[in-house]
This record gives C-alpha cells, sequence and structure tokens, in this order.
C-alpha cells in the first residue's frame, strides 16, 4: 500500500492541467463585484461618509458604511466579530483604528464600477493620536485602541475559545499570558552568571499566492459563503452570530486554496461579502487586491526579553521572559498567540524555575493573527539566540550546553506536564551531523569572506483540546467516498487522507473521492491549522474506514455464510481468505443490501487546557520537535548573509506521504529564509510602505541556499506526527546563531538585512565585544 | 473605447472585442475562461500569470490585450494532448512533485517550456536563473528543478529518437 511512499497527489494531474478549481475561479449568477473603501488614517473618528458621488457611478448597486448599519440593526445584529474578543467591525461604525482599516463597502455590476466608486466616497476623519509598537501602545498615557471592559472580556460562544484571556482592562493589552513555575527569584539568586537581552522581530505577511476570495449569496434568512478559509467552521460561527443567524442558518463551503500558511484562517473577508449580500439582495463577490492582501493580515511584531540564570556546570535554572506581541488594531488569534509563545518561548529544556509574562497588545497597525509558526519563530528567536549568548558567557559548545539542559522523555515541562515521544535529542543530532558541526568557530577567508555555522531547536504545541470527524462511505458503485471538512491547501491533506483510508479497505487511494469541505455537508472539524490534520484527521479518518470495513464484513459474512473471522478485504472486495472466487466487492455489497450507500463517520478528540494565570496544565497533546542547522558566510564589506547550507530535522514519527512531507520540509526552510533575511512589512506613520510583489520580496529561485536538506525523523511503532510547521522556526536563529559567530556580534532584531549585519559590525568595532544595541 | 483583437489562442483562430485598456490576464480569465492565467502580485513580478505570446513568457497582467493582436498566445490548457495526454513538462512535475498549493504551477510549466526550447540541456543554475521570475510561496523550488531537468532528459531523448528513426 501507499503509506510511506511517496506517491503523487491525488489531484495532481489537475493540478498541472490547472482543471483543478480555487474560489478565486468561481462565479454565481447574477453576482455583484465589491470593492473596499480603507482609512488612510491610523485612527481617528469617522465625522462622515458621503457616498453621493460614488453611488452615482454606473453600475453601482450600493454602498453601505457605519450609519447605515446603526439606522438599519437589522442588517447585522451584532455588528463585530473576532474569535476570542469581539473587537472588529464589519464596517466601521465610529472609528478607524489603522490605515486599510474598512470605512465603507462597494457593490456593483463590474469590478471596474466598483473599484471607481470606491474612490469617490468621501470620508471626513477627526485624527486621534496613533501608537505603532507595542511597548509604546502599553506605556501610561498611551492612546486607547479599544475600550474592553470586564463584562465583555470574555467570549464563550464557538470553538475557537479554549482557554481564559486576561485583558488588562484601561491598557492596550488585550491578553496578559502568565506561566509560573519554580521560584525564579530564589534560584537567580543562586546563579553564577545571569545574562539578558532583548530580541525584535517585525510584522510580515504570509504572502499566498491566491489573494483572498469570498462569494457571498442568502435565500432569505440562509447565507451560503464561498470562500478561501482554513476555518470553516469558525467562519460559520462567527456569520452565525454577526448575522443573529442559528449555526445551521450558515453554510461555508471551499476548495484547494492557493496558499494560505495562516493568512485565511478565521473570518477575514467573510463578514464583509456576505453584507453587501444582504444589503443588495443579490451574490457578491469580494476579492482582494495584493495590496489590499497585506493590510488583512500580518504575523505579530514582537519585543522579547529574556533574563536566564546560569551555572558554570551548563545548567540553566532560571528563565524570566517578558514578551509582547503587536496584534494590530484588532485582537484577532492574538489572544491566543501570546498563551501559545509563552511556553513556546520556554523552549525545550528542563528548566527548574521560569516566570514568563506575555502580553498581547493593540497598536494602530494591520491585524496579525495566525501565520505558520504560530508564534514559536518570534519565540525562538529569542530563546534560541539567548542559548547561544548563554553558551558563549560559560565557554561551553552550544550543541553541548543545549544538550546539558534537553528535554528528554518523562520530565515535565514549565506548564507542569510529563512529556512523551521526546525526541528533541535526535532532532538535534541529526540537524548538527547534517551541517558537520564544528563548535561554532569562523572560518575567515581573508578576502571579507567568514562563515560560520549555527543551530536551534523548538517545540511547538498543537491545539489542545480539539476534535476531528471523518465520514467514509461507499456506493452502489463500490467506490469509497471521503467526506471531512479538512481543508487542502497545498500541503496535501486530500492525498494523506485518502491514503489513510486506502489503507484500511484496500483501495487504491487515487480512486477515492474526496469531498471538499462544506458545513452542511461535511462533518466537523475543529479547523486545519496547527499542524493538526495528518494526526487528527488522519486518526478520524482511520477509525471510520476501520468502521466502515467491519460493516462490508459483517454483510459479507452474512452472504457467504462465513465467520467475520474468516474474512480478509482485498482490493475493493470481501471474500473468504485466500479464497479469491469468494470475493463479493464493495458495490455487489452495498446494492445487495439495497442500500444507496454505506457510511461509517467517526471522531478522534485530544484534551488539554492551561490555565491563565499560571500556565500550568496541558498546553498540548502532542509536541511538534524539530531543529534547524544552517552554514552561512557573510560578506563583511557588504553585510550581505548568504546561506550556504540549510538544514530541517523534524519529528515526523511515522510519515504517510513521502513527498508531501518532504515539501513540508523544504517549504519550511524557504519561509525561514525569507523571515531571517529579508521580509518585513516596513511602516511608516502606520502606512505600510512596501506592500506589494517589487518591494516586499519572498524567496525564489535565486535565494535558495547551495545545498538544502531535510531529515523527517520515524520511529518504528510511533505516532504520525505533523510536520507543516516545525522546520520553520528553527531557521531565522539558526541564521542568527551563525551569523553572529561569523562576525563576532550579534544583531537581535529580524530580518538580518546587510545593514544591521553592517551596523552591528560597527559598533563592535567602536564599543567592543559589550551587549549589543538594538538597530533600527 | 473598445476594439476588436484577432489572435491565435491553444491553435484556435480567436477574435473578441476588448477594452483597450483591458489587460491580456482579463480577457483570458474573464473572456475565454482560461483559469490557468492566475492574478497574484498585478504588477509583473511573480509570474503566476505567465503566458507564451509567440513562444515568449510574458507576464499576462502587464499587456495590454490589444497588443495580441496577430500574435499566438499558448496557456496550459492547449498544453495537454488528445485524450487528456500530459505534455512532458507536466508528466514531470506530476512525477517529481513540483507544486504544492500549485496556483504557481501553470506559469512554472509555461517558464520550463520557454527555457527548454531555448535551451535544453540546462544546468540547475540556469534554471534558476531562467526562472527567477516565477515565485512558489510554497517553497517546492527543489521540486521544480527536478521536474525541469526530468522533462529536459525525456525531451532530449524524444527528439534523439524523432531524428533517429533507428533508435
Amino acid at each position: 500500500m501507499s503509506i510511506g511512499a511517496a506517491v503523487p497527489m491525488i489531484d495532481a494531474r489537475e493540478r498541472v492541467t490547472a482543471a483543478i478549481r480555487y474560489v478565486q475561479d468561481l462565479a454565481l449568477p447574477g453576482m455583484l463585484h465589491a470593492a473596499v473603501v480603507r482609512s488612510p488614517v491610523a485612527h481617528a473618528r469617522v465625522v462622515s461618509v458621503d457616498a453621493g458621488a460614488a453611488r452615482e457611478v454606473p453600475g453601482v448597486v450600493a454602498v453601505v458604511a457605519g450609519d447605515d448599519l446603526r439606522a438599519h440593526p437589522d442588517l447585522a445584529p451584532a455588528p463585530t466579530y473576532g474569535p476570542q474578543i469581539k473587537d472588529q467591525p464589519v464596517v466601521a461604525l465610529d472609528r478607524v483604528r489603522y490605515v486599510g482599516d474598512i470605512v465603507a463597502l462597494v457593490a456593483a455590476e463590474t469590478p471596474r464600477a466598483a473599484e471607481e466608486a470606491a474612490a469617490l466616497v468621501d470620508v471626513i476623519y477627526d485624527e486621534l493620536p496613533a501608537v505603532f509598537d507595542p511597548l509604546s501602545a502599553l506605556a501610561p498615557g498611551a492612546p486607547p485602541i479599544h475600550d474592553l471592559r470586564p463584562e465583555e472580556e470574555q467570549d464563550r460562544e464557538g470553538t475557537a475559545l479554549y482557554f481564559d484571556i486576561r485583558p488588562q482592562f484601561g491598557t492596550n493589552c488585550c491578553n496578559l499570558f502568565r506561566l509560573r513555575h519554580g521560584d525564579v527569584p530564589q534560584r537567580l539568586t543562586q546563579a553564577d552568571v545571569v545574562v539578558e537581552e532583548t530580541f525584535r522581530t517585525p510584522a510580515i505577511q504570509h504572502v499566498p499566492m491566491e489573494p483572498h476570495v469570498a462569494l457571498a449569496a442568502w435565500e432569505g434568512d440562509r447565507l451560503t459563503v464561498h470562500t478561501g478559509t482554513q476555518t470553516p467552521f469558525n467562519v460559520r460561527d462567527m456569520l452565525a452570530a454577526l448575522f443573529g443567524l442559528p449555526p445551521e442558518g450558515v453554510r461555508i463551503l471551499t476548495h484547494t486554496l492557493g496558499g494560505s500558511y495562516g493568512a485565511k484562517v478565521f473570518p477575514r473577508i467573510e463578514p464583509q461579502a456576505a453584507l453587501l449580500a444582504r444589503v443588495t439582495g443579490r451574490p457578491v463577490r469580494l476579492a482582494l487586491r495584493r495590496d489590499e492582501v497585506f493590510l488583512t493580515l500580518t504575523r505579530h511584531a514582537t519585543v522579547i526579553t529574556i533574563k536566564l540564570g546560569l551555572k558554570r556546570d551548563g545548567r540553566i535554572v532560571a528563565k524570566e521572559v517578558h514578551a509582547s506581541w503587536d496584534t494590530g488594531a484588532y485582537a484577532d488569534c492574538g489572544p491566543n498567540v501570546a498563551q501559545k509563545g509563552g511556553f513556546g518561548v520556554v523552549g525545550p529544556y528542563n528548566i527548574p524555575s521560569v516566570a514568563v509574562d506575555s502580553a498581547c497588545v493593540y497598536t494602530n497597525l494591520p491585524p496579525a493573527g495566525a501565520f505558520r509558526g504560530y508564534a514559536v519563530t518570534q519565540a525562538a528567536w529569542a530563546s534560541e539566540s539567548m542559548m547561544d549568548i548563554a553558551a558563549d558567557r560559560l565557554g561551553i559548545d552550544p550543541l553541548e550546553f543545549r544538550r546539558r539542559n534537553l528535554l528528554r522523555e518523562g520530565d515535565t515541562f514549565a506548564t507542569g506536564e510529563t512529556l512523551h515521544d521526546v525526541r528533541f535529542e535526535s532532532c538535534l543530532d541529526h540537524a548538527a551531523a547534517a551541517i558537520d558541526w564544528d563548535g561554532g568557530a569562523a572560518r575567515d577567508f581573508g578576502d571579507g569572506r567568514v562563515r560560520a555555522k549555527g543551530l536551534a531547536l523548538v517545540m511547538k504545541g498543537m491545539t489542545s483540546p480539539s476534535r476531528s470527524e471523518a465520514r467514509v462511505g461507499v456506493g452502489r458503485d463500490g467506490r469509497v467516498v471521503l467526506a471531512s471538512s479538512t481543508v487542502e491547501m497545498g500541503q496535501g491533506a486530500r492525498t494523506v487522507l485518502a491514503q489513510l483510508a486506502a489503507q484500511e479497505l484496500d483501495v487504491a487511494y487515487d480512486d477515492i473521492r474526496i469531498v471538499d469541505p462544506d458545513t452542511a455537508r461535511t462533518p466537523f472539524d475543529n479547523r486545519t491549522t496547527s499542524s493538526r490534520s495528518t494526526f487528527m484527521m488522519g486518526n478520524a479518518v482511520t477509525r471510520a474506514a476501520v468502521g466502515l470495513r467491519q460493516q462490508l464484513i459483517a454483510l459479507a459474512a452474512e452472504r457467504l455464510e462465513a465467520a467475520p473471522a474468516d474474512l480478509e478485504v482485498i482490493g475493493g472486495a470481501v471474500r473468504v481468505a485466500g479464497v479469491p472466487e469468494s470475493a463479493v466487492s464493495f458495490g455487489e455489497l452495498v446494492r445487495g443490501a439495497h442500500r444507496q450507500e454505506m457510511t461509517e463517520t467517526a471522531e478522534f478528540r485530544n484534551e488539554g487546557g492551561l490555565d491563565p494565570d499560571t500556565g500550568q496544565g496541558i498546553a498540548s497533546s502532542h509536541w511538534h520537535q524539530g531543529a534547524g542547522a544552517v552554514e552561512v558566510e557573510v560578506d563583511t564589506f557588504t553585510g550581505k548573509v548568504t546561506v550556504l547550507h540549510a538544514h530541517g530535522a523534524v519529528n515526523a514519527g511515522k510519515v504517510v506521504n513521502r513527498h508531501t512531507a518532504a515539501l513540508q520540509n523544504v517549504g519550511n526552510l524557504v519561509f525561514g529564509l525569507g523571515s531571517a533575511l529579508f521580509e518585513e512589512i516596513v511602516y511608516d506613520g502606520g502606512q505600510a510602505t512596501n506592500a506589494n510583489l517589487s518591494d516586499y520580496l519572498i524567496p525564489s529561485f535565486m535565494d535558495l541556499p547551495a545545498a538544502l536538506t531535510h531529515d523527517l525523523l520515524e520511529k518504528p511503532g510511533a505516532d504520525m506526527h505533523g510536520v507543516g510547521e516545525i522546520a520553520l522556526p528553527p531557521i531565522p536563529a539558526a541564521i542568527g546563531n551563525a551569523v553572529a559567530r561569523a562576525i563576532g556580534t550579534r544583531v537581535r532584531e529580524l530580518p538580518l538585512t546587510p545593514e544591521r549585519v553592517l551596523r552591528a559590525m560597527a559598533t563592535t568595532t567602536r564599543g567592543g565585544n559589550g551587549p549589543g544595541e538594538d538597530d533600527g | 473605447m473598445e476594439r476588436s483583437v484577432a489572435f491565435r489562442l491553444n491553435g484556435e483562430p480567436t477574435e473578441l472585442t476588448v477594452a483597450t485598456d483591458a489587460t491580456l490576464l482579463e480577457v483570458l480569465r474573464d473572456a475565454c475562461g482560461l483559469t490557468s492565467v492566475r492574478s497574484t502580485c498585478g504588477i509583473g513580478i511573480c509570474g503566476a500569470c505567465t503566458v507564451l505570446v509567440d513562444g515568449a513568457p510574458l507576464s499576462a497582467c502587464l499587456l495590454l490585450a490589444p497588443l495580441v493582436d496577430g500574435a499566438t498566445v499558448e496557456t496550459v490548457e492547449g498544453l495537454s494532448g488528445d485524450e487528456g495526454a500530459l505534455d512532458p513538462i507536466q508528466q514531470a512535475f506530476v512525477e517529481r512533485m513540483g507544486f504544492q498549493c500549485s496556483y504557481c504551477t501553470p506559469g512554472m510549466i509555461l517558464g520550463t517550456k520557454a527555457l527548454l526550447t531555448e535551451n535544453p540541456d540546462p544546468t540547475p543554475a540556469e534554471v534558476a536563473a531562467y526562472l527567477a521570475g516565477n515565485l512558489c510561496r510554497c517553497g517546492s523550488y527543489p521540486q521544480i528543478t527536478e521536474a525541469v531537468l526530468l522533462a529536459a532528459a525525456r525531451l532530449r531523448e524524444a527528439g534523439r529518437a524523432a531524428a533517429d528513426p533507428s533508435l
């Protein structure tokens, strides 16, 4: 069978012939096209919106602004939404909070008419003070961006919320996650060496090749939305709340996504498309331009300060962390990002005392949310840089320093949970071996070029608790049908899930028909995030397929007058073991039972949850584990960093499809290179100045290292492990560690641009090897 | 303002009336229904809307539709042979899994076709340089390179076989 093999994606043919359908390719009969009027100012009261001229444009059907929602509350009875805090209005009600915030919506017969009209909407703003970085936003006297009040602090509806959040009322902190383990002050007094450093990362963008698109249509009080989303059920529930409908009143359908990487998690443009469709009574298509994609969601910019208490023998005895996550103008899932980063920043080490304060902070920038690596890339940039700094202070090889502090099988993590299936050491050793780790010595060629190597190691949780359901069936034609709400987005989910069903039913995986996510027809799944689908949905599919096999065997047992234990399932048929002529095909069994189809639905759950004030509990039922190792060359004349070799070593447990698993690792390494070396949204007064693919670079063929290698670490009998994200987070930190060894000083802020590298070197030349300045 | 434009699209003579400021991307997607031509950056950087115009890979998002009057335009829809047989380049992309989300794939395949017409035996570095204007955010670049090299080898082999009937 195909499990563990390198087999092509089930839809490979459709992908190379372009027969495959993305939401971008859909049209609904009679549909209108939408355009968005966006705020040019970072923070303001909306004084007035004059749509008179816009409505005169031929083809314009409707212009909707906050006044319309106030005048007709039935349009959207609860006009704000958000997965953890309902703070984002479907269209600005009285304030705009970032450059790009939605102040009005236009629907017209053509995209051109909609765009033309949007440009004619005349908005008068009364500007308010604005703030663009999380530390300023937390300072006393900072302009309040939302006025969160205790009575609205928690939203217990829907499935997104599984942990309590702690807004700091009267400040811009929308969640303060605390983790407390052991006695940090006491341990610090016992430390031989204490080191403290601050690290920064910028906002970056996912840049899915397919921009966001949604098509919404109403039939009476029922809403249907076709949208490119990783989260069909979350979008369903949040739209239902927004429009005052029961969850079943909203139907969300999706197809394969042209990339997402977190960009299409939770409602992005679906509320706006649905509102316009409700106002106009016609289907509406809303498709974003590339510049608008940059304004729709980013990865959290961060400032993270870490203090480590060390013993001379190389043991870490205390870790104290203050982290700020810039969630922009709306919280989105930022509160959860601060939590995940709050324990992720501890790292895969056994540390007797840990104290983390992890704050999710509003600023007047575009909202930040889910992004491949989900908080761990930023956390690892700080914590894995700090591991090298600490090793150097103690004069210990950074590989050996990590080994002395590693979490091992059965150890207790800072959250109080006991870890199993622990493979950090194996990941680290494979990564180090792949680059011929040499202790981290710099090699100076004497012509301006210096080479050095670097390592990093990370742990990442998987959404806990969560639930996945799958339905596997067989019809009268004998063909196996697999229905789940796992979203295909290029990761190969359709293929891997089909392989798992095929394994139990002994059919060819590429003969299985896949039903795309449709909240009215496919069973429930939390969402396609957190590298959870292969493990969670995979197990649900396996259970459903096993159940279906048992049903088929039971039917065949009657028909063949044989004991079920004597039957076997081979090649889409059931037969008496070893007797080919007794075979009854699946189709014959279904037809013989006078059924249209036989189906089996099964679910798989995991459990967990953390106390928001102590961080104690179960952070994750299943840990993603991975290491990165690189060799870099720095041109000390220009500051340019060239990565010569990048390697990712991840725990894969049991690989289902060697092609798609390898593509995940390689893709993560390439993503990591961009994040490390050049990706950054540059804001000026809150305005994104490089919101296009000419000024915002993503890795191309020309940016690849000469060697790009990886390990998928397996173990007999191990569980399947998702590998969708885990090779990414160690890469920027590993590159940063290698660059620090090459130039003898450290850049503490991503990305590692030539300017930053040169400035760090100049600082060293002037001031010796002291604490480097954070550069800007 | 509108005008008539006549061109050969995937082998078929095609005549359309288009707005003078319509891009080839808009016309191919909206009027001709060719969804392989994909809008991503809108400014000719990413290569997702690559089409072959008289054999040259061009960004359809930057090309005004009237400018293809009299030209030959090829998209991925025109590549598969009779009865849906895959082109050798498409076949190589499947075998080497040279894609993930595959939004960039039509552009990559047409870029490869142009490359292999110019240079039937490229080195990996030449592949990278030629396709540098085709972005793949999923980062499948190593697998794409392998697919291109496999397709090149097969096309050379097929060319030799065609040139020497004794083979």
